[in-house]
C-alpha cells in the first residue's frame, strides 16, 4: 500500500484548516479588500492523479490485468461451475472485476453456470441469493465489493443468518484501489458476528480451498451465509500451474443407530403417532419425510404455507388426522415441543413421547449484537442431528421391526387419517370462505379477494410464493394448497424490511429455467427500500408477477402509533404523520415501467382485478415480469 | 374486551346520556377514517377485525357502544389491552361516539353468497372432489 505522504497533490487537513483560519483572520480585520469582494472559499483537496484518471475513464488497466492467459479468476469460475453454482449475483466493483471478466468470457460456454446477474444494490444481491437458496435448497454466490459492498449487504446477510439460509459470499479486496477507505485489513470483520464462517487466504490455492469450505459450511446444518475475501491481484495472477481441486462434501450427522431404533419402536408402538415437519434441508428431505409418513400412516403437520422444504399439503396425511389424541410426536426440523396439540392429549408425555430431530432449535444467537435474545430451547428428548439424513435410518428400522399385525393397524390408521384430513380441509375452507367473502365487493380491494382470484388463475400452474404474507392477511394459509418444496419461501429471517423484492427475484432466477412462475404479493413499504431489483427482473426476463399490496402506509407502525397516541390521550388525528405515503401517493405502475417491467394500475375497483391478474399471469407464463398496483385494504 | 361483560357495559351505559337524534353518520364516517378505525377494521368495516361479523352485542345499541368506548377510554388502566386503542374523550367525545355508531350500523356489507363467487365455490368443489382418501393403497 502506498504511503499517503507521497501524494504531493493532496492538502493535509491541518494545512487546510490553517489556510481557512488565515482567511477568517483576514475577514475579521475589516480590510477594504475583504469587504468589497466575497470571500473565496478554499478549494477542496484536489483528487489524486490516479483517482482523476479513473474518474475520467482514462486510467489504463494494470499491466497484470490482461497479460496472463490463465488468470486466477478462471480457476475460481471453473470451481464455481464444478459446484453447480447457477448464478453469481453481483453489484460490480473494481475489487471483483477479475472474477466478473472470467464469468462472462471464460470457457466454451461463458456466462453459463454461473451466469453473471447484475443487482443494483448489494443488499438486493444477497436477498436474491437468499431467495434462490430457499427455493432450490442450495446456494448461489453473491459477489460483493469489500468493505462498502459488505456494508450495503450487511442487513441481508444478517437476515440470511437468522433464516439459516446457505449463501456463499465472495468479497473482493483491492489494496491498490484509489479510494483507500474501501480496503481494510479484516474485510469480513464487519459481518463476522452474523456469518457462519469466513476466510481471507493469501494464495490462489488457498482461495480455491476456502471457497470449497465456504460451500461446505453454508450447506451443512445449521446452514448460513459464509464469506471468502479474495484479493484482486489473486484474481489476475497467472495460474497456469494451479489445478482446480475436486469438491469433497462433508458428512452430515444424523441420529445414531440406537436412536433410530428407539424412534422406530416408538412410532410402531404408538396407536396414533404424529409427525410435525418444519423446514428440511433440501428437496430430497421432503421426499424422505413423505416416505416416513406413508410407512407409518401418521397424520402430519406441515409448515409448507410459511416455510420451504416442508410437507406437501395435498398429501392425504397432511392434516390433524382422525384424532388429536396423539401418543407419540416426532418433530422433523422442529422441536417436539413445537407440536400444536389441540384437544385432549393425555397420552402424550413430554420427555417420553415427544421427540424432535433438528439443528434449528439449538442455534446459538449471533454475538455480540443480541442481548436478551435466547434461542429456542430443545425439549428434553430432542436430538441435535439433521432430520433429512436421519429419516432413511428411521424408515429402515421401521421396516426391520414391522410385523403383519402392526402393518394392518397402520393401514387402517392411514385410511382413517386420510378421510379425516379431507373432511378437515373442507370444513376449514368453508369457515374461512364464509368469513373472507365479507367485503368482497369493497373498495379498496379486499386482500382475501386478491388471494382467492389469484389462486384461481395459478392453481394449475407450477408456482412459487416468495413473499411472506403476515402483512397481507395470510389468506394463502386458508385458501391455497402448498404442494412443492418451493411453494412458500417464508419470512425474511430477522424481520428486516426490503427483503421481499430481492428474494422474489432470486426465486425467479430459480424459476426461469424450470418452467415455474413466481408470485410476489409485495407490500408497498418493503418495496421502497430496494425497488431497483425490478430492473434485474426486466433485464433478465424473469417470470415474476408483482402484485402490489398498496395500503399506502407503514401500516403495522401506523396501528401501533395510533394505539400509543390514544393511550397517551393526545388524539389520533395526527398519527398518519411519518407513517403513511400521502401527498403524493406513490405510482408503482410508473415505477415498474421506469425499470422496464410491464405494469398497470393503480386498481381500486374489485371488478377490474381479475382481468388484470389474468393479464399478469399470462405475461409471466410467457417469461416476462409484470407488475399490478392494487389499492388494498390495510390488511 | 374479553374482560368486559355485557352486563357491566349495560350498567355503565345507564350513566351516560345518548343523543341519538342528532347522530350524523357522515360525521361518523370521517371519524372512522380520522381516528384510525379503518386501519384494523378496514375502510368499510370488513378488514382484519371485521365489524360485519361482530356478535358480542357491543354494536347492538348506541348505549352499549358508548359505554364500551368510554370504558376503554376512561378506564383504560383498569382494562389494559393491546387489542384496540383507548379512545378517551380527548380523542372522541360522547357525541362523536354516537356519530361513529350511526356510521357503523349504516355499513351495509352484503357480500355475494358463496355460490355466487365462482373462485371461492371452486375451492370448495376442488376440495370435495379430491379422491386421495378414496384411492389409498396400503403398501
Amino acid at each position: 500500500m502506498a504511503d499517503q505522504s507521497d501524494d504531493k497533490s493532496s492538502i493535509s487537513r491541518r494545512a487546510f484548516l490553517g489556510t481557512t483560519a488565515g482567511a477568517a483572520t483576514l475577514l475579521g480585520s475589516g480590510s477594504t479588500a475583504a469587504q468589497q469582494a466575497p470571500p473565496v472559499p478554499e478549494a477542496a483537496p484536489a483528487p489524486a492523479p490516479d483517482q482523476l484518471e479513473r474518474d475520467l475513464y482514462s486510467a489504463p488497466p494494470t499491466a497484470t490485468a490482461s497479460a496472463v492467459n490463465t488468470p486466477g479468476s478462471d480457476h475460481i469460475v471453473q470451481l464455481l461451475r464444478d459446484l453447480g453454482i447457477e448464478y453469481v449475483v453481483s453489484n460490480p466493483a473494481s475489487s471483483t472485476e477479475g472474477i466478473w471478466e472470467s464469468i462472462i468470457n471464460y470457457g466454451d460456454s461463458p456466462d453459463t453456470m454461473p451466469q453473471f446477474i447484475t443487482a443494483l444494490h448489494e443488499e438486493a444481491a444477497v436477498d436474491m441469493a437468499h431467495g434462490y437458496a430457499k427455493a432450490e435448497g442450495k446456494p448461489i454466490v453473491a459477489l460483493l465489493h469489500g468493505t462498502i459492498g459488505l456494508m450495503h449487504a450487511s442487513m441481508a446477510i444478517y437476515q440470511a443468518y437468522h433464516a439459516q439460509t446457505p449463501v456463499v459470499i465472495l468479497a473482493g479486496r483491492d489494496d491498490t484501489n484509489f479510494v483507500r477507505a474501501q480496503s481494510a485489513n479484516d474485510i469480513a470483520g464487519i459481518v463476522r458476528s452474523y456469518t457462519k464462517w469466513d476466510a481471507h487466504p493469501d494464495t490462489l490455492e488457498g482461495v480455491l480451498d476456502a471457497i470449497h469450505e465456504a460451500y461446505r459450511q453454508a450447506v451443512t446444518p445449521p446452514m448460513g451465509p459464509t464469506v471468502v475475501v479474495i484479493d484482486a491481484e489473486l484474481q489476475k495472477l497467472d495460474a497456469s500451474d494451479t489445478a482446480v481441486p475436486a469438491y469433497q462434501p462433508r458428512r452430515i450427522r444424523g441420529v445414531s443407530p440406537d436412536q433410530a431404533k428407539d424412534i422406530a419402536r416408538s412410532l410402531l408402538r404408538a396407536e396414533n403417532p404424529r409427525l410435525i415437519v418444519g423446514r428440511l434441508r433440501t428437496p430430497n428431505g421432503v421426499e424422505t419425510a413423505v416416505a416416513l409418513a406413508d410407512v407409518i400412516g401418521a397424520a402430519t403437520d406441515s409448515r409448507a404455507w410459511i416455510d420451504p422444504m416442508s410437507f406437501p399439503q395435498d398429501h392425504e396425511l397432511s392434516g390433524p388426522g382422525a384424532s388429536a389424541d396423539y401418543d407419540f410426536i416426532l418433530g422433523l426440523e422442529r422441536g417436539g415441543r413445537d407440536a400444536s396439540i389441540i384437544g385432549p392429549h393425555r397420552k402424550t408425555v413430554e420427555g417420553r413421547d415427544v421427540t424432535g430431530i433438528g439443528y434449528g432449535f439449538v442455534r446459538e444467537p449471533p454475538t455480540p449484537i443480541w442481548g436478551p435474545y435466547a434461542p429456542p430451547k430443545p425439549g428434553a428428548n430432542d436430538i441435535v442431528a439433521d432430520a433429512e439424513v436421519s429419516i432413511p435410518l428411521i424408515i429402515a428400522e421401521v421396516w426391520n421391526q414391522m410385523t403383519p399385525s402392526v402393518q394392518r393397524r397402520i393401514d387402517n390408521r392411514r385410511r382413517a387419517n386420510a378421510a379425516a384430513n379431507k373432511a378437515a380441509r373442507i370444513a376449514g375452507l368453508e369457515r374461512a370462505l364464509e368469513q373472507r367473502r365479507r367485503g368482497w365487493n369493497g373498495t379498496p380491494i379486499s386482500t382475501a379477494r386478491l388471494f382467492a382470484e389469484l389462486y384461481a388463475l395459478i392453481k394449475d400452474e407450477d408456482w412459487c410464493l416468495p413473499s411472506p404474507t403476515q402483512f397481507t392477511g395470510q389468506h394463502n394459509r386458508a385458501f391455497w394448497q402448498h404442494t412443492k418444496h418451493y411453494s412458500a419461501l417464508g419470512q425474511a429471517g430477522a424481520g428486516g424490511m426490503g427483503y421481499i423484492m430481492g428474494a422474489s427475484v432470486g426465486a425467479a432466477l430459480a424459476a426461469k429455467n424450470r418452467d415455474r412462475i413466481v408470485i410476489n404479493i409485495q407490500p408497498d413499504g418493503d418495496l421502497n427500500y430496494v425497488p431497483a431489483s425490478l430492473w434485474t427482473a426486466a433485464h433478465y426476463q424473469l417470470p415474476m408477477l408483482v402484485i402490489m399490496h398498496n395500503n399506502r402506509a407503514y401500516h403495522q407502525e401506523l396501528m401501533y402509533g395510533q394505539h400509543l397516541a390514544a393511550s397517551r390521550r393526545r388524539g389520533i388525528d395526527r398519527a398518519h404523520m411519518g407513517l403513511t405515503f400521502r401527498d403524493p401517493f406513490i405510482d408503482y405502475a410508473k415505477l415498474g415501467q421506469a425499470y422496464g417491467v410491464e405494469s398497470e394500475g393503480p386498481i381500486d375497483d374489485p371488478e377490474m382485478l381479475f382481468a388484470a391478474l389474468e393479464r399478469g399471469v399470462e405475461t409471466v407464463k410467457s417469461g416476462r415480469p409484470y407488475l399490478i398496483d392494487v389499492i388494498t385494504q390495510p390488511r | 374486551m374479553g374482560r368486559l361483560t355485557l352486563c357491566s357495559l349495560l350498567f355503565v351505559s345507564g350513566l351516560v346520556a345518548a343523543q341519538s337524534d342528532e347522530a350524523d353518520p357522515a360525521k361518523g364516517e370521517r371519524l372512522f377514517l380520522d381516528i384510525g378505525c379503518y386501519s384494523c377494521h378496514g375502510y368499510n368495516g370488513t378488514g382484519r377485525v371485521p365489524l360485519s361479523t361482530e356478535t358480542s352485542g357491543l354494536l347492538g345499541s348506541e348505549t352499549a357502544f358508548l359505554a364500551y368506548m368510554r370504558l376503554r377510554g376512561e378506564k383504560a388502566q383498569l382494562y389494559p389491552s393491546r387489542e384496540m386503542p383507548h379512545y378517551g374523550t380527548e380523542v372522541i367525545s360522547d357525541e362523536e361516539v354516537l356519530d361513529l355508531y350511526a356510521y357503523l350500523v349504516s355499513l351495509d356489507d352484503d357480500p355475494p353468497a358463496l355460490e355466487d363467487i365462482p373462485v371461492l365455490q371452486d375451492l370448495i368443489d376442488d376440495a370435495k372432489a379430491d379422491k386421495r382418501d378414496d384411492t389409498t393403497n396400503p403398501e
